[in-house]
């Protein structure tokens, strides 16, 4: 490893990159804001994605029982009900269960404590081989003696996945639209570079300079605009998981937004990547456009 | 080493900066090209290091067609061909040792190479008392003297110099001349542009001359002018080459 050439590589780099520091400022400031809207935007469409998911796999119908059904009642009209081709699954949830199964998903959410009897009914959960069977199935079950109500929630699903698609869709053109504003900003930055240094570059090639060597520590200031950028916006954003995040789960604790920041590490390379991507495409053909000219 | 064969060079306003030029130049020569100013000295200077393509006609250079080469091959072709020019063209925020390596560096030069070349080729113009100055520190001879070590660093078989002392004074003239001197004698074939006359008579070295883009003289030996008046070449520290 020659040191020497690494060190006259990266003090050109600083050169460039501290000549026009309110540029420099501005087009990290840009992708900065590009990448949080980009990281925001993927957030909630993986939560409610997370959400749609969630209910598609449990698409189900709950059979509320009648205080007075026995246990032994109950478990004969899970037989019933399993016994219907169009049914997968038919699983009998006591009060005392359901009440459990509550308080394990709101722990640290709600003080189920202050709960001092159980409001829950008897339960059995229904699962159908066809989420479009749902309907019938519903309406045969609810006519089965001791059933007090049924619910299932497809219409909601349906609408929830629309509204998703819709939703992507035009966040997608927001941040599509972003990521090319960042670009031109980039490109812009290091243009104004590019312009300060012509004498340089003229003697660059005068002396025979290759192409790509002149190209290097422009479109390596490209890149740390964009790095910057986008490790500033993970910085905000890892600021706004850590305060907002705990804020949403209690105000909308039915909300699985745990899965949206699943694989965080992963995420947060790709929004590096996505910045850094954007540095060194805008100052390539920047840079590029100048050397031809 | 340099060779033209029947080059014209019409520029898109259609000035026609040269036309029909036959040109040979032999390795270790030193050779001025003389003329007015737009007679298409520094237009044929700009062919040899490929900055500008001629319209017509062979340009080679060290067996290098160089109205032939491909954009990426000019990086290697002005490695062998140093430019020194009339307002030196020195970065003013690097020092004369900077300046000097910085012709290294960009072309990928290992540390050790650039450490020892630099001292070289400053101790050969008579700079390395001075490596730590920057250019503004400097008089306008020792400018071009650092632009020359530039232009030699790389260890160029031509060096092309485009009215090299034009902004200078003649004992400046004088010191940059001998320098151009003892390096044509190291084996650089030297090219030097220029309408000084007093520079020209005093080398009597070969002299072309120039006029509305032909060339109308050819002579070994020669003065500025065809028949200089003898008190043309009547010069202040005149030495012979």
């Amino acid at each position: 490893m020659d040191w020497g050439r690494l060190q006259f590589f990266f003090s050109e780099v600083w050169r460039n990159f501290t000549r026009n520091l309110i540029m420099q400022v501005t087009a990290i400031g840009t992708v900065t804001v590009t990448i949080v809207l980009l990281g925001a935007f993927l957030f909630t469409r993986a939560t409610i994605g997370a959400i749609g998911d969630d209910v598609l796999k449990k698409i189900e119908i709950s059979v509320f029982l009648r205080d007075n059904v026995s246990s032994a009642d109950a478990r004969k009209l899970v037989a019933q009900i399993a016994r219907d081709k169009r049914v997968k699954g038919v699983s009998y949830v006591p009060k005392s269960l359901g009440l459990q199964q509550m308080r394990d998903r709101l722990r640290g959410q709600i003080d189920t404590s202050l709960l001092t009897s159980n409001p829950l009914p008897d339960a059995l959960r229904v699962q159908v081989v066809d989420p479009s069977e749902v309907m019938s199935v519903a309406s045969s079950v609810r006519k089965r003696p001791g059933v007090a109500t049924v619910e299932y929630a497809a219409d909601a699903v349906q609408k929830l996945l629309r509204i998703s698609d819709v939703l992507g869709r035009i966040g997608l053109g927001i941040v599509g639209l972003l990521v090319f504003t960042a670009a031109i900003i980039i490109s812009n930055t290091i243009r104004l570079t590019v312009f300060a240094r012509r004498r340089e570059i003229a003697i660059m090639q005068l002396v025979g300079a290759s192409g790509s060597y002149i190209r290097l520590p422009f479109i390596f200031e490209g890149f740390l605009d964009g790095l910057l950028g986008s490790a500033l916006a993970l910085a905000l954003l890892e600021v706004a998981r850590l305060e907002l995040l705990p804020k949403l789960t209690v105000a909308l604790p039915f909300v699985p937004m745990h899965a949206a920041g699943h694989d965080q590490v992963s995420f947060a390379l790709e929004l590096l990547g996505v910045g850094a991507a954007v540095g060194i495409v805008a100052s390539w053909v920047s840079v590029g456009r100048y050397l031809h000219a | 080493m340099i060779s033209l064969r029947d080059v014209s060079l019409v520029y898109p306003n259609g000035t026609r900066a040269l036309d029909s030029i036959d040109l040979e130049i032999g390795k270790g020569s030193f050779v001025f090209l003389v003329g007015h100013s737009g007679t298409g000295k520094s237009s044929l200077m700009r062919l040899l290091y490929r900055e500008q393509l001629p319209t017509r006609g062979e340009v080679t250079v060290d067996g290098t067609r160089v109205d032939k080469l491909r954009r990426s091959k000019v990086a290697l072709l002005r490695r062998n061909v140093g430019v020194v020019f009339q307002d030196f063209k020195l970065l003013s925020d690097k020092t004369v040792w900077e300046n000097v390596a910085f012709a290294l560096q960009v072309t990928g030069a290992r540390t050790k190479d650039v450490m020892r070349q630099v001292p070289r080729v400053l101790d050969l113009v008579g700079l390395s008392h001075k490596s730590r100055m920057f250019p503004s520190e400097l008089s306008g001879g020792e400018q071009q003297r650092t632009a020359i070590a530039r232009a030699l660093v790389n260890n160029p078989k031509i060096l092309l110099c485009d009215e090299p002392t034009g902004n200078l004074d003649p004992a400046n003239t004088n010191d940059v001349m001998d320098l151009l001197h003892r390096i044509n004698l190291k084996g650089t074939t030297v090219v030097i542009a220029t309408h000084n006359a007093l520079v020209v008579d005093r080398m009597r070295r070969r002299v072309i001359r120039l006029e509305d883009g032909k060339i109308v003289a050819d002579e070994e030996r020669g003065y500025y002018l065809s028949n200089p008046e003898p008190s043309s070449t009547a010069l202040p520290s005149a030495q012979s080459a």
